[in-house]
């Protein structure tokens, strides 16, 4: 029995060693890729190193992503803006983001927060590959990603746990190493126009239901109304915006106007401003998007200009 | 609990340490240990299972004795008859009941008749079937005087419940295994050796060949209407090695664990995809099932004595009903006839028992003839596995229409070709190992044994691709029947 705990310990030693740094390996490599996981890891990357270098952040789901042009947003409002929005995640992410953001770069003059149907609702694991090469022994992540299913307790605790079975993540972090050049930045300042003609996405959400209703997941809507508090109490500006989305995509949606008020009373109670496009013009041209939720670049750049001439009148935001 | 889980990467080494330093000394106290262990491993899936598990190990155990005490060839008839009615009518209704009520009305319907009868919404128990068939086993072969009744509850408790072969074999014979419970085992290091490596090589089976294999085979079996004749081919391709690698992997893992707690299990797997003839197939694929149906139905119907009819209704019986055995599905009854029809020839003829040795024995490669006879039996068997893996006889039978089209020979298309490469190196590098380990155990089992660098670097290799490569978890196949 010696001899086969002892043999058994030899053989794993090597693993168990080794474990850490080539954890340490894949993580550093991965993380400089602009393309895998969505093309999160630049972002990720500017908020966990310090670099975001903005006055005005965008928080919000894909719409923030894809909507608000921060390069529009700098040239109108002659500030330094970035793009925080994160694809397919509701507001618990959004708030992870606030907090590392707050913790690591200096605090920001206002926040420009897209909202919409499913920012209070319960969502998922989405694009779980971007946190990889920043959650292991990290508190914070550890804290907000263990709300979804999708890692373990030990994928946040043992080196290289979480990349079991991630060929395409490990490929990835060599492929950095060994032929860089085939990583060009996506992104502008965590920004991705999308050159992009409308699609059957609305189609076939239909064939699949009639109408989609929506619920506030309530310790999300909890968690929301500290973010306003916490701003507030920061001196940090917020604007609640309900971005353009597709008439007919509007119409899919059964409580939309139940949700806009939801947000609109956020705002009161905060004293914050809240912009609803939702019966903007833009909403009625198919060729602002390219799906029922999503516009497209024209529609993005035509939407951000217009989204800083509204602030601009605002005599109550003061960025200077 | 799943194999290919952290719970049981946990669970393993408890037990283990449990059994070997902490209850050694006492063999009940061993063996309660067992019994402990693999109720949790089973609970783990729903504690409600463990209702079923108790009753079926309390009646055949009274069985058992009442049978050991009951002279009168009557009595003792009757009391065998219980313990059957008792098995099979539980499994009879968790995994049949909707079948027969639905088969009912649709033949009522047939006749104009309206037959009135509600399917009902019932969670099959994981490893029915086995341990099902593992404990009638034992009062089968009490009734024959094969073997002493056991007075040992705890003995028996932990022969039915052993978590090794709980839920999907191998079916275990109560001659084979009962007596190991009797017995203070002693701790062999080659024996454990032996069982880590037959382990490890049934994870890599499992994760890496089955799982891949699985994400091509599922993505081509549910959207078969769209797929052109060469992607479908190789659908039923990737099944092949999927359920081979999920079922062959789960067996190696429960006969290389249950060899570190000191226990034999029998084999049931031996390279069945390097048969020449369907008959040696079936003799190295599935072999507690296979044994099982022979013992205690084959034989008890005449098994091949009578003449030629008896012999062509024994063997349509026996794998019709091992079809069945897997599913209440006519796709399983299909393959079971399928595979009578394939085998059917060679009984008549008396060739079925033409290669009984392994393949190319002592040679690298085979010769001509015994390739072609592996490539074509090894074909039959991937066309019968199409029954198997089709959700109904129309989707099957729809998947071998779209084989034999004009687009058998295009170029074959899938929706994300990502992982294609690697999976097909991959089971290429299995077919490999397999083949230089087909004289063995298991594969890996003499493999470079000479060299002990390199065959703790085979080691790492296999554990650096499962590392990477494992697919994405799925449940073992076997589990369902």
């Amino acid at each position: 029995m010696k001899k086969f705990l002892l043999k058994i310990l030899i053989f794993l030693l090597p693993i168990i060693l080794l474990g850490y740094f080539v954890d340490l390996f894949i993580s550093t490599n991965l993380r400089k890729s602009n393309l895998y996981a969505q093309k999160e890891y630049p972002t990720w990357n500017a908020i966990l190193e310090g670099k975001l270098d903005a006055n005005i952040l965008i928080y919000g789901s894909s719409r923030a992503w894809v909507h608000f042009d921060p390069k529009i947003i700098e040239d109108s409002l002659q500030q330094p803006a970035y793009n925080l929005g994160i694809d397919g995640h509701t507001f618990n992410m959004q708030y992870l983001r606030h907090l590392l953001t707050l913790e690591n770069n200096p605090k920001p003059k206002l926040i420009i927060h897209s909202i919409d149907i499913g920012t209070l609702e319960k969502g998922n694991l989405y694009n779980a590959d971007q946190f990889l090469p920043y959650m292991l022994w990290d508190k914070t992540f550890y804290e907000y990603l263990s709300k979804y299913k999708g890692f373990t307790y030990l994928d946040f605790k043992i080196p290289l746990m979480r990349y079991y079975g991630k060929w395409d993540a490990i490929r990835t972090s060599i492929e950095m190493l060994i032929i860089p050049r085939i990583n060009q930045p996506q992104r502008i300042r965590g920004y991705q126009g999308q050159n992009k003609t409308w699609n059957q996405d609305l189609d076939k959400a239909r064939e699949k239901m009639t109408k989609y209703v929506i619920k506030f997941d309530k310790p999300s809507a909890i968690l929301f109304d500290q973010y306003l508090k916490e701003c507030k109490e920061q001196q940090i500006e917020v604007i609640l915006v309900y971005p353009p989305i597709y008439i007919e995509g509007q119409e899919f949606i059964a409580n939309q106007d139940e949700i806009i008020q939801g947000f609109q009373a956020f705002a009161d109670k905060y004293d914050f401003m809240f912009l609803d496009y939702s019966d903007d013009e833009l909403c009625l041209n198919k060729d602002y998007f390219y799906n029922a939720s999503h516009m497209n670049k024209t529609g993005a750049e035509l939407f951000t200009k217009k989204l800083c001439t509204e602030i601009k009148k605002q005599e109550n935001i003061s960025l200077h | 609990m799943l194999f290919n889980s952290i719970d049981f990467a946990i669970f393993l080494p408890i037990v283990f340490i449990l059994y070997w330093f902490v209850t050694n000394k006492n063999l009940t106290l061993q063996n309660s240990l067992i019994v402990v262990a693999s109720y949790l491993f089973y609970g783990w899936w729903d504690w409600r299972f463990l209702s079923l598990i108790t009753f079926s190990i309390v009646v055949d155990y009274f069985m058992g004795i009442l049978l050991g005490k009951e002279e009168n060839r009557r009595k003792r008839k009757l009391l065998l008859w219980v313990s059957i009615v008792v098995n099979l009518g539980f499994l009879g209704f968790f995994k049949y009941y909707n079948f027969f009520v639905d088969n009912f009305i649709a033949a009522f319907s047939l006749f104009g008749r309206e037959f009135k009868a509600s399917s009902l919404n019932i969670i099959l128990p994981v490893g029915i079937s086995f341990y099902t068939f593992q404990t009638l086993s034992y009062t089968i072969d009490v009734y024959r005087q094969k073997i002493e009744p056991t007075k040992d509850f705890i003995a028996f408790a932990a022969f039915v419940s052993f978590f090794p072969n709980l839920v999907a074999g191998p079916i275990e014979r109560a001659t084979n295994l009962l007596p190991q419970f009797y017995t203070k085992r002693t701790f062999e290091y080659s024996k454990a050796a032996d069982g880590l490596r037959q382990m490890l090589w049934g994870f890599f089976k499992k994760i890496v060949i089955a799982d891949n294999c699985a994400e091509f085979a599922n993505q081509i079996f549910n959207n078969s209407a769209d797929m052109n004749g060469s992607t479908l081919v190789l659908g039923a391709l990737f099944f092949t090695f999927q359920i081979y690698g999920d079922f062959s992997g789960y067996s190696d893992i429960a006969i290389g664990t249950s060899r570190l707690f000191g226990f034999n299990l029998m084999r049931n797997f031996n390279f069945p995809y390097f048969s020449r003839d369907i008959a040696e197939f079936w003799r190295r694929w599935h072999i507690s099932l296979s044994t099982w149906f022979r013992d205690y139905l084959y034989i008890p119907l005449g098994g091949s004595r009578g003449g030629t009819w008896m012999k062509i209704r024994n063997t349509f019986i026996i794998f019709i009903v091992s079809g069945f055995w897997h599913g209440a599905n006519w796709t399983f009854i299909v393959w079971g006839a399928l595979n009578a029809v394939y085998f059917l020839p060679l009984l008549l003829t008396n060739k079925n028992r033409n290669h009984m040795e392994t393949v190319a024995q002592g040679k690298l490669i085979p010769g001509l003839k015994e390739f072609l006879s592996m490539v074509l039996t090894f074909g039959l068997t991937v066309f019968a596995w199409i029954f198997f893996r089709a959700e109904s006889l129309g989707h099957a039978i729809s998947y071998i229409s779209g084989i034999f089209s004009s687009s058998l020979f295009s170029i074959p298309h899938f929706k994300d070709a990502t992982m294609l490469t690697p999976t097909l190196l991959l089971v290429l590098f299995f077919i490999v190992i397999e083949w230089l380990g087909r004289e063995s155990q298991n594969a890996i089992q003499n493999l470079l044994t000479k060299n002990r660098i390199a065959r703790w670097s085979f080691y790492y290799l296999i554990l650096l691709l499962i590392f990477i490569f494992a697919g994405s978890s799925q449940e073992f196949i076997y589990f369902q029947f």
